[in-house]
């Protein structure tokens, strides 16, 4: 009766191909939700410094031990999830293959990363982290994290390895440098000794300056490749499916690619400038985070140019508009950041609120947003309806969110050069003219400007989650005719 | 260009380890010579492991995610060394396992925090800041004072700082419990505390201590085992 | 059926897992430690639980949809 064929989990010839795609969808729920749970924490910590009785004396509820529950959040549970969800969803239909193993292993690798998660955040307010920025877990959480990313690995690269198409798709060289390079920052930089192998505490295997240069080069390639070459694999997928146009130049994202994971790794060290790093590490940092500038605008160039002659789709498709302001947000970012590595700006920059803002116009503008780019088009699509619930809701979250993220960085902007110029400024008797808390007093009104950018981010993450509920509750009609082809479970269809 | 790209896209393992290739380069190059080049660290006198009671003070500090808003890291410029005093050496943080130079200033620095402010001045902060700096953001820690000192394992976790490069000696192990409980008691006699760890600052615990005696202890030690004074430190710094 | 095998391998991998974290939560020294030992059991058996019964879903699905195939046949 039925027309698929189905062996070893794949698909051969004798019907339509059908995907996995109930992983894609559990990982674009997940990614929602905590997408709501991430900009929560954030807003609320964002409170406690406008309004420290904020931190409620609590040793739970601190600052101290909910910043990681906020990072954590928003880079590996909502960055994480959607990250997940479309390597699995692009590298099915690039490779025209179903994904390797059988469909238990996508769903280890599904309710194994949400496991990874809940017990992270339950553990850092438990009182339980390495102090390793962006890599809080302890060793326990290290390994289990491991476990299902060397899954995923495998998976991922073992559909590469059964695919249909003579050629790997350029979304997937970006997808897999992610996966891959992830796998060796994560395992080199958790080296630690546990105390006991039955307690959670442990202390790292290096020290001092060669501890902090192994922290940075984690720390900033997991901007690099966990919040970059993942997100740039899903901009080199879905902005030329929604636009409906071939990537804009097939040899600059060879260029791109290649230049850009080479360059990255170099750029950690310009976290440590002026400390007590050697001269010349933090010179090589320097130099490569300016050259870093080049393949990142590259990119961009090449995701922008795609949308030629299809420009006229931004009024029409909200999905796309969040892509397309995502890439731009990465061309600013990616213009900050080098210019921020210049010895002479960083000192100024650095340690203040200039950072931070830099941080949130690539997290808000790039990741978050090329996220809800990709959710908008695959939720209509995994969910076989006719489209979104509301176009017009949409439309608001993007507006929301953008003035949100404007009124953030404009205020952190601020806050962050008042900082820098506070801290070194001098009176006219050659003293230092500020004590430091009165450089906290001064941001004190750009703290709350932020909070309310953080709060319209929200409020547009909420927006995005009723309108997806709604899409998904399935309140405008099938398409007719594919309800039929609806595999119940999402798993290998049934009577082969 | 095209014609050599070519195999690598059709053939996933060699994309596979192009990629790994490409991506260690950096690393290596950066990171590998910071254990190998004989200057990276400076050989100054007075960096001593942490004694017990200061080590147990560092857990709670990074357990409490202090570092996320006090760097320990005074940088080589004019006015952090008027500010904060002299600038970071990394000796001073080579028994920092794991570092804790910190990224974002929302409190001030606290490389040289130690001896800054009395003991009774750091108790009264930590409970209520805002008593003491009324602008202040900082969190309340009373809840440090109510909580007793967890001590069973103190040898533990300094025998596995030895294991990963942290000398304390056989005889500062054998004494580890003793030497926790001297440096939280003023009525003991701290001679054999300091023979082990001079410049250890004795805090005023009553009995069994608490949390917030082990993080006081922590605090004022931070920043004062090198002696910047002495023209031995300053000729090995030229160096 | 090749998928029923690799599912039934990936339950015993993470039945085995969920076992290792039981003894963790036995033997545990700490809070954290504890919590997470008996969460990753449960997780495990949670896991494991949702396969079998996956499992007996399909199995009754697919002798459903025989059996009409044989009535099916009966009436041609």
């Amino acid at each position: 009766m039925s027309k698929y064929r189905v062996q070893d989990g794949a698909l051969v010839d004798g019907g339509p191909l059908t995907y996995n795609d109930d992983v894609v969808r559990k990982f674009t729920i997940a990614a929602v939700i905590w997408a709501i749970v991430a900009f929560s924490v954030g807003v609320y910590i964002a409170t406690e410094l406008c309004w420290p009785s904020f931190n409620l004396g609590l040793p739970w509820t601190n600052f101290g031990r909910l910043r990681p529950v906020h990072t954590s959040a928003a880079i590996f549970a909502f960055g994480g999830s959607t990250l997940i969800g479309t390597a699995f969803y692009v590298v099915q239909r690039t490779c025209r293959a179903r994904l390797w193993g059988p469909p238990a292993l996508a769903n280890f690798v599904f309710w194994g990363y949400q496991f990874f998660i809940v017990m992270a955040a339950l553990s850092y307010v438990m009182g339980f982290s390495k102090s390793r920025e962006y890599a809080e877990p302890e060793w326990h959480l290290d390994i289990w994290l491991t476990i299902i990313w060397v899954t995923f690995a495998v998976i991922y690269v073992g559909t590469l390895v059964k695919r249909r198409e003579p050629h790997i798709y350029v979304a997937n060289w970006f997808y897999l440098a992610f996966i891959l390079t992830i796998a060796v920052l994560h395992v080199v930089n958790n080296l630690t000794l546990p105390v006991s192998w039955f307690g959670s505490k442990s202390y790292s295997l290096f020290s001092g300056v060669q501890d902090a240069l192994v922290q940075w080069w984690y720390g900033h390639n997991a901007v690099g490749f966990f919040l970059t070459a993942g997100f740039l694999g899903m901009m080199y997928y879905f902005i030329p499916k929604a636009a409906n146009r071939p990537i804009y130049s097939y040899r600059l994202s060879i260029v791109h690619f290649w230049s850009l994971i080479f360059i990255y790794i170099w750029a950690g060290p310009h976290h440590l400038l002026w400390t007590a790093l050697p001269d010349w590490t933090q010179t090589l940092g320097m130099v490569f985070s300016i050259m870093l500038w080049m393949p990142s605008w590259g990119g961009m160039i090449n995701g922008l140019m795609t949308l030629s002659g299809a420009w006229d789709k931004l009024r029409t498709d909200p999905g796309l508009r969040f892509s397309v302001t995502a890439v731009g947000f990465y061309g600013m970012a990616t213009f900050e950041g080098p210019v921020m590595s210049i010895r002479n700006v960083n000192a100024l920059s650095h340690y203040t609120d200039w950072g931070i803002g830099h941080v949130h116009s690539g997290s808000l503008g790039w990741v978050a947003f090329i996220s809800f780019g990709a959710i908008y088009y695959l939720v209509p699509k995994l969910w076989n309806r006719d489209g979104l619930y509301s176009v017009r809701l949409a439309s608001w979250h993007y507006w929301i969110a953008t003035l949100g993220i404007v009124v953030y960085i404009v205020a952190m902007w601020v806050a962050g050069i008042t900082e820098g110029l506070m801290w070194r400024a001098y009176d006219s008797h050659g003293f230092l003219q500020y004590s430091f808390i009165e450089s906290v007093v001064a941001v004190h009104p750009f703290m709350v400007m932020r909070l309310i950018g953080g709060l319209l981010f929200l409020t547009g993450g909420l927006l995005m989650a009723y309108n997806l509920a709604r899409t998904i509750a399935g309140t405008k009609p099938l398409i007719p005719g594919l309800a039929a082809a609806w595999p119940v479970l999402g798993a290998a269809p049934a009577g082969e | 260009m095209r014609l050599s790209h070519a195999i690598l896209e059709k053939n996933a393992f060699l994309l596979l380890i192009g990629t790994l290739v490409t991506v260690a380069v950096g690393g290596i190059v950066e990171i590998v010579p910071l254990f190998t080049i004989e200057t990276t660290v400076e050989h100054v006198a007075g960096v001593r492991p942490y004694s017990p009671l200061e080590l147990r003070g560092r857990d709670i500090y990074v357990r409490e995610g202090c570092y996320l808003c006090h760097s320990q890291q005074i940088r080589t410029l004019r006015d952090e060394v008027e500010r904060y005093g002299h600038y970071s050496i990394a000796a001073e943080s080579m028994y920092d396992h794991p570092f804790q130079w910190g990224s974002k200033r929302i409190g001030p620095d606290l490389a040289r925090v130690g001896g800054k402010y009395s003991n009774d001045w750091q108790y009264a902060h930590l409970k209520n800041a805002q008593q003491l700096v009324p602008e202040s953001l900082m969190p309340h820690y009373a809840f440090l004072a109510d909580t007793k000192l967890s001590t069973n394992d103190i040898v533990e976790r300094m025998r596995t700082l030895r294991a990963v490069g942290v000398p304390y000696t056989d005889d500062q192990l054998a004494h580890a419990k003793q030497d926790l409980l001297t440096q939280a008691d003023p009525g003991a006699d701290p001679k054999a505390l300091l023979a082990r760890y001079p410049k250890a600052n004795v805090v005023p615990g009553h009995g069994r201590p608490t949390e917030l005696d082990a993080l006081v202890a922590y605090l004022q030690v931070l920043g004062t085992m090198v002696n910047f004074a002495d023209p031995a430190t300053e000729r090995r710094l030229a160096q | 059926m090749g998928t029923g095998l690799g599912d039934g391998v990936v339950g015993v991998f993470v039945g085995l897992l969920g076992l290792g974290g039981l003894a963790l939560g036995l033997g545990a020294r700490d809070g954290e430690m504890f919590v997470f030992g008996f969460s990753l059991a449960a997780f495990s058996a949670l896991f494991v639980r949702g396969l079998i019964r996956q499992r007996a879903l399909l199995t009754g699905r697919v002798a459903e949809e025989a059996a009409a195939k044989t009535e099916t046949a009966a009436h041609v």
